[in-house]
């Protein structure tokens, strides 16, 4: 294959190069085919009409052999509905055995437990040491305190100055015997213990089902299927007492 | 669409203690509100942003027409759930769980009737907070779906709109987590990507927030409606044009494998939004591409080119194919290495879609083969023995402009050898002289009279070609023929100056005074 090499080459012609091009995803380049793409740049979550509910719950495929756990990332297999409570309980919930409170990841779990529950982590502040982790996956840096663990998340991060880790439950404990002694005064009342607002208030009405069934004088709220005792001591840090029972 | 709900709550639990009733009756409620949103996720409609000067507009369906009086009577409506809902907030006696979960539903079934959600008159109604209250850690199922369904509408309409939703960004983030039920995972990640989808500024507080590596890890399983939208609200997460959340992503643990899984087996829907991730993974972040070049990642890229005709889905493939080519000089020189099987896959799916009826695919298929034409003489021989070429000659001079400017690229390409460190490319005569008498000159002239700067100035570069390479100086007597000169006398005075040094070069050159006098 023959080639040509001129050797007077006229240096001020822009002679042509094959060179590779690369476009910018925001390119104009690229625009023609981004059309489409654009358009579902946010997408609106719709509602079925009546008649398109009727036609897509006909299409809808049950399985009659069990349920599967629909967690992210578990995939286990039960066969009985009330299996699934327990299977629940005993693997997915990241909720605090002291105080009830749950969260969405076993993290915020953990922070929580040392930041309200564990004493050892108090006495470590106390002598100054940075033990406030941010929040943020992946940021890794601690604070001093509460407040400036805060600070650096609306500082840093861009959380709204509204954001508490912590919430103080309502109402107060004080306030909660009050209700629990008002209770045991007058049966008709079968107001339910707003402790439980900090849990899962399904089971409000187990809780308001059980009290209809004692005879005693209290509901006692100590009452828990599973969701709360079951893996009682799991997360409890070594240096914490068993809770003393909630009223 | 995966099924990976709780199964039917028609079935009786044998036992009837209290506390499988409470249990199936959270489960039932979750499993219904689960149901609606699923259904609504099949049939999430395209919003259409209004542009600037207000058309743009997509004719939706009639019924989606809301006329003044009817959007008036919504607005009124929604300040009216959101009253019912601040009060269901305040209320702490018996059944506020469920008094809160009604109030929500209300809200959110008036802000998903229509493509045009009443957003403004929720948020005037003061929307944001209570709702931001509802994601509170320890809250419901129900609760957190049907409050995070809210915000996801409120977000996917105008930019003030959207940025409405930054008080309860962290707790949407949190939601995502782990532990979280998999439709409030999957209905606060659709709310987050509505977010990443307005723009730069919500895109850097997201990842500042730690948005990145939760929603990458509901990529993880093999199938599901989560995977897709997890896929789809990172896309636009990462879009950029800062790198450096792109490189992140390709770091995080499993995601590699976890997009050849997708690539290779998923079905189209999750595959096209898999592939916009990967468009965006190859655009911006040199790591990434690296890592997807060394992986199995061309070779599924080309298998779905090859046994695909979704449009959707072939045009991020093929742009992700071709940011690969164009970010990386590894590709062609250790990926696709002439002689080899991929390469000879890789021509003919490009070859493909040069024959598609699809402008888009057209271009860039050409766009890519530019791309493999700067590589070695091997891989300029391979393209020219191609079935490209003929196709790419005919498109020369029928196809619209965007496409022939592309084009033009490819032939110039497979003219001339490969830039030395000296800068002097030489011409690949065979491969010239084949070109012009099959008629590509004509094409190029006409890029040199069209307006474009970048495309006249091709025409002129090849051209030059032309007129050095032909052999026994046959380059004038051809360009004369076919009007060059006309062409290049255009930009005699012209105001560019570069394509007037360049035009003025080239007729002094070749067609000066003693033009045409040997003859």
């Amino acid at each position: 294959m023959a080639m040509v090499v001129d050797y007077k080459h006229d240096s001020s012609f822009p002679y042509w190069t094959s060179i590779r091009r690369r476009f910018a995803p925001d390119s104009p380049f690229f625009s023609s085919g981004n059309i489409e793409r654009e358009l579902l740049a946010k997408q609106v979550a719709l509602d079925f009409t009546e008649d398109e509910r009727n036609q897509l719950e006909k299409m809808i495929d049950t399985d009659a052999r069990g349920v599967f756990c629909p967690i992210v990332g578990c995939g286990a297999r039960l066969t009985l509905l009330e299996d699934f409570e327990d299977h629940y309980n005993t693997r997915h919930t990241a909720s605090c055995s002291v105080c009830s409170r749950v969260y969405p990841t076993s993290r915020l779990l953990s922070i929580h437990i040392s930041e309200a529950h564990d004493s050892f982590f108090q006495a470590k502040v106390a002598r100054g040491y940075a033990m406030y982790e941010c929040l943020v996956e992946g940021c890794d840096l601690k604070f001093k305190n509460y407040k400036g663990r805060q600070q650096h998340l609306v500082d840093k991060h861009k959380f709204p100055t509204s954001f508490e880790f912590f919430k103080k439950a309502h109402p107060s404990k004080k306030q909660r015997l009050k209700n629990q002694r008002k209770r045991a005064v007058n049966k008709k009342d079968e107001e339910v213990p707003s402790k439980m607002e900090v849990e899962n208030e399904m089971m409000e009405g187990l809780v308001s089902a059980v009290s209809k069934l004692s005879t005693s004088d209290s509901s006692p709220s100590t009452v828990s299927f599973g969701r709360r005792n079951a893996r009682g001591l799991t997360f409890v840090p070594r240096s914490i007492q068993p809770p003393l029972q909630k009223k | 669409m995966a099924d990976d709900s709780p199964a039917s709550h028609r079935r009786d639990p044998i036992k009837s203690s209290v506390g499988n009733v409470a249990a199936q009756r959270r489960r039932q409620n979750a499993v219904t509100v689960g149901k609606e949103r699923r259904e609504s996720l099949v049939r999430a409609k395209r919003l259409c942003r209004v542009g600037p000067s207000g058309d743009g507009d997509v004719p939706g369906e009639e019924n989606d027409m809301v006329t003044d009086e009817e959007g008036f009577l919504l607005d009124a409506q929604t300040s009216s759930a959101v009253e019912d809902l601040k009060s269901a907030i305040a209320y702490q006696g018996k059944g506020a769980m469920q008094k809160r979960v009604n109030a929500l539903r209300e809200l959110r079934r008036l802000l998903s009737k229509s493509e045009f959600p009443p957003v403004e008159a929720a948020l005037k109604a003061g929307a944001i907070p209570l709702l931001v209250q509802c994601l509170s850690f320890g809250s419901p199922d129900e609760q957190l779906l049907e409050a995070a369904w809210c915000l996801t509408n409120i977000a996917a309409g105008k930019p003030e709109e959207t940025k409405a939703l930054l008080p309860a960004l962290p707790l949407l983030i949190a939601h995502l987590g782990e532990k979280s039920f998999l439709p409030v995972a999957e209905q606060c990640a659709w709310a987050l990507g509505n977010v990443a989808g307005e723009g730069e500024e919500l895109r850097n507080v997201l990842l500042s927030q730690g948005a990145l590596p939760p929603l990458a890890r509901m990529m993880l399983p093999n199938k599901g409606s989560t995977v897709r939208t997890a896929a789809w609200a990172l896309s636009n997460l990462i879009k950029g044009p800062d790198p450096k959340a792109a490189t992140e992503l390709i770091k995080v643990d499993g995601l590699l494998d976890a997009i050849l899984r997708h690539l290779r087996k998923s079905d189209e829907e999750l595959a096209t939004e898999v592939a916009w991730v990967v468009v965006y993974l190859s655009a911006l972040s040199n790591f990434a591409t690296g890592v997807l070049v060394k992986s199995d990642a061309i070779l599924l890229l080309v298998e779905r080119l090859a046994t695909s005709n979704s449009l959707q889905l072939l045009i991020p493939v093929l742009r992700s194919l071709g940011n690969l080519v164009a970010g990386d000089s590894h590709t062609t020189s250790t990926v696709l290495i002439p002689g080899h099987e991929i390469t000879d896959g890789v021509i003919k799916v490009l070859v493909k879609c040069l024959k598609s009826d699809h402008r888009v695919l057209k271009k860039e298929a050409s766009w890519v083969l530019s791309n493999i034409a700067a590589g070695s003489i091997e891989h300029k021989q391979l393209i020219y023995s191609s079935e490209a070429v003929p196709l790419l000659l005919r498109l020369l001079s029928t196809a619209p402009f965007d496409i022939r400017k592309e084009v033009a690229y490819v032939l110039g390409n497979l003219c001339v050898t490969p830039t030395g460190g000296d800068g002097k490319p030489n011409l690949i005569e065979e491969h010239l002289v084949s070109l012009v008498q099959r008629g590509c000159l004509s094409g190029f002239i006409d890029l040199v009279r069209s307006a474009d700067i970048e495309a006249a100035r091709l025409g002129l570069q090849f051209m030059e070609l032309v007129l050095r390479g032909m052999p026994n100086g046959d380059g004038p007597k051809l360009v004369e023929q076919e009007d060059g000169i006309d062409a290049m006398e255009r930009y005699q005075f012209h105001e560019n100056e570069d394509l007037r040094n360049m035009a003025n070069g080239l007729v002094d050159k070749y067609f000066g005074e003693n033009y045409g006098i040997d003859e």
